[in-house]
């Protein structure tokens, strides 16, 4: 802890960083995500399983706005929205001061200790305990042994479902919806600054909480995941319906990987799926 | 009056009688969620529970709802009225920071304009509330005028008794009047079945008085610049609150000349909340919407309507995608208004 303490205490004194989004515990003794702009702001600044949140998705809003470094604490699975963000220009690499922490996996439920039952999905198949790239790196992991990937059976169950099988599935979750578009503001690829169902001359999307208006929103937000989610499950832990979004975006990573063998957040100069054309891209899925 | 008790069991058969005569019966189950009910063995009236994740404000104000349909002929245009529900609804088992919610919400329904669609279903509502055992970080009751064991809102009162047993009292006339309908599932309270006690008090976290204060003279401050800047701007604090009421209208198209104007939830942190026909927005970053949520929470809805628009269920604090504690923010207020009166 001390290790993180000191490199954004650094980072702060010495100007490498304009200020640091970090995470703080509150007195409730609760992980939250937090802005330490001055070294004494850093003494709060901490990192343990609770630290579930995305903190790129703070990052755009510092687009037009950026006079210094920004500082950001990330894991190597938030790491991935940065680049995703940079592959995406919506933030230059020289404006961030990263600082990576060492994660050997973060809690699904914040309100419960970290433990096999309570670990999240994405924790299940990561790849990386530590981040691939960063300014500074806080080693805060502990040896933890994984549970079992068990979102990929279900994922197995879906692809078995016929069309109207699975399209009862999800009218059945989709019906769950409020439209309170927390996966949304949650969501660090989530950027647009007019969302799609906020464009009323024409109004594309039904703004009401109906099984059309459900239906077409997660529909379309999934759609616009397609190749871009970089699978940091933040849609699915804010949801306060519960509903699985990941299992969506998920499955259309696996698909963008299997089919185009492209990941996206992997690779700082690597164009993006969506962003590109290829004489070689297949086309067989289109019918 | 005497003293009444009533089992589980019997909750459960009047819960079926009401079903059976077309009431729409709402309940906790297994899975801490209010539902309609249609199995009243579902039925689960546990006070030790945590709030259920979403308040039952959905039965009275839904998250959607047709105000008048339309359909255009040749050159006339056909405006259809919407079938409002009339059916009885029964809420059983609410705890205190529940049913107090729809007194408070009355008034806003009821100011100028009266909203028949929340009135219909309000008017023909019973609410059994029940005393609440459960006491968290997020939950502050007793700091905004309730209690674990406050009857606002309630038509019936339990209070959980041993062996599955609940002390029953009416508390309006319509409770009254629900008791003498269904008074043979009841029975004399002999004390056999010895009251559930709550482990213990709930804590005091602020004075209402002074933080009302603090906000009269305070719109203006730098605690503003911080209080909701982590703040994404959903509205999951607003959707599953039981006192959040502002709701959107929008027309909708159904086909090539028909349609529906509706009423949806609508939330004060969403960026086009306020934002005018203009493309000026009065609140235009999310800080400034922040103190919206708080202000009209604990001072403008009080200066309206005397009422406080927060019943300190904590349903917002425990589902914030970024923790953001509604307690904890008015608790800061609380100190600020303390150290401003040391000056």
């Amino acid at each position: 802890m001390n290790e993180l303490k000191q490199i954004c205490k650094d980072a702060l004194s010495e100007k490498k960083a304009r200020f640091i989004i970090g995470y703080k515990e509150d007195k409730n003794k609760r992980i939250k995500p937090f802005i330490a702009k001055t070294p004494e702001d850093a003494e709060q600044l901490t990192f343990n399983h609770h630290a579930v949140n995305n903190l790129a998705v703070y990052l755009p809003r510092f687009k037009n706005n950026v006079e210094g470094k920004i500082g950001i604490v990330v894991k190597s699975c938030d790491l991935k929205a940065v680049t995703a963000l940079i592959q995406e220009n919506q933030i230059k690499r020289d404006d961030l001061f990263i600082i990576g922490v060492n994660c050997s996996g973060v809690v699904l439920d914040i309100a419960k200790e970290f433990n096999k039952d309570n670990t999240q999905i994405k924790c299940k198949y990561c790849q990386a305990k530590t981040p691939p790239y960063y300014d500074a790196l806080a080693d805060e992991s502990k040896d933890f042994e994984m549970p079992d990937d068990d979102q990929a059976e279900l994922m197995a169950k879906i692809d078995k479902m016929t069309s109207d099988e699975r399209l009862e599935f999800w009218n059945a979750e989709f019906e769950k919806c409020i439209k309170c578009y927390a996966c949304r503001q949650v969501c660090p690829m989530c950027y647009c600054e007019k969302c799609i169902v906020e464009k009323s001359e024409p109004q594309w999307i039904d703004t009401s909480s109906t099984a059309r208006g459900n239906f077409s929103w997660n529909i379309i937000r999934a759609f616009h995941m397609a190749g871009r989610c970089i699978g940091c499950h933040e849609c699915e832990r804010a949801c306060p319906m519960g509903i699985p979004l990941t299992l969506l975006t998920r499955k259309m990573g696996m698909v963008a990987s299997s089919e185009f063998g492209y990941r996206h957040g992997m690779s700082l100069t690597e164009p993006t799926l969506i962003g590109t054309y290829s004489t070689s891209d297949k086309e067989d899925f289109i019918k | 009056m005497e003293e009444l008790i009533i089992s589980i069991d019997n909750l459960k058969e009047i819960a079926r009688e009401l079903f059976n005569n077309d009431c729409r019966v709402i309940g906790t189950t297994a899975e801490n969620k209010f539902k309609v009910i249609d199995d009243p063995e579902q039925l689960i009236l546990n006070p030790n529970s945590v709030p259920t994740g979403s308040s039952f404000k959905e039965f009275f104000f839904p998250k959607t709802e047709p105000l008048f349909f339309y359909k255009q002929n040749n050159s006339s245009i056909d405006l259809i009225d919407p079938v409002i529900d009339k059916s009885r609804i029964v809420v059983i088992g609410a705890k205190p920071c529940d049913a107090a919610a729809l007194p408070i919400i009355s008034k806003v329904f009821n100011w100028d304009y009266k909203d028949d669609l929340f009135n219909t279903r309000n008017d023909n509502s019973l609410i059994i509330g029940m005393s609440c055992h459960y006491n968290d970080e997020f939950c502050f009751c007793n700091d905004v005028g309730g209690s674990p064991e406050n009857r606002k809102g309630s038509d019936v009162f339990l209070k959980p008794l041993a062996d599955n047993y609940f002390k029953a009292a009416s508390v309006t006339p319509k409770g009254e009047a629900f008791i003498k309908e269904y008074q043979k599932y009841f029975e004399k309270d002999l004390g056999k079945n010895k009251p559930l006690v709550r482990k213990e008090e709930n804590p005091n976290h602020f004075d209402y008085d002074k933080v009302k204060t603090w906000l009269d003279n305070n719109f203006e401050n730098k605690f503003w610049d911080t209080a909701g800047e982590m703040c994404l701007g959903c509205a999951q604090c607003a959707f599953v609150c039981p006192t959040c009421h502002c709701f959107d209208i929008v027309d909708e198209q159904n086909g090539s000349c028909a349609g529906r104007r509706a009423k949806n939830w609508d939330a004060c942190q969403f960026s086009l909340f306020t934002k005018h026909a203009s493309g000026h927005n009065p609140r235009d970053n999310q800080e400034k919407r922040y103190r919206q949520r708080i202000s009209h929470k604990f001072k403008y809805y009080n200066d309206k309507f005397d009422e406080i628009l927060c019943t300190g269920c904590g349903r917002c604090s425990r589902g914030c995608p970024v923790s953001l504690d509604i307690l904890q923010i008015v608790e800061e207020i609380n100190s600020l208004s303390q150290k401003s009166n040391a000056i």
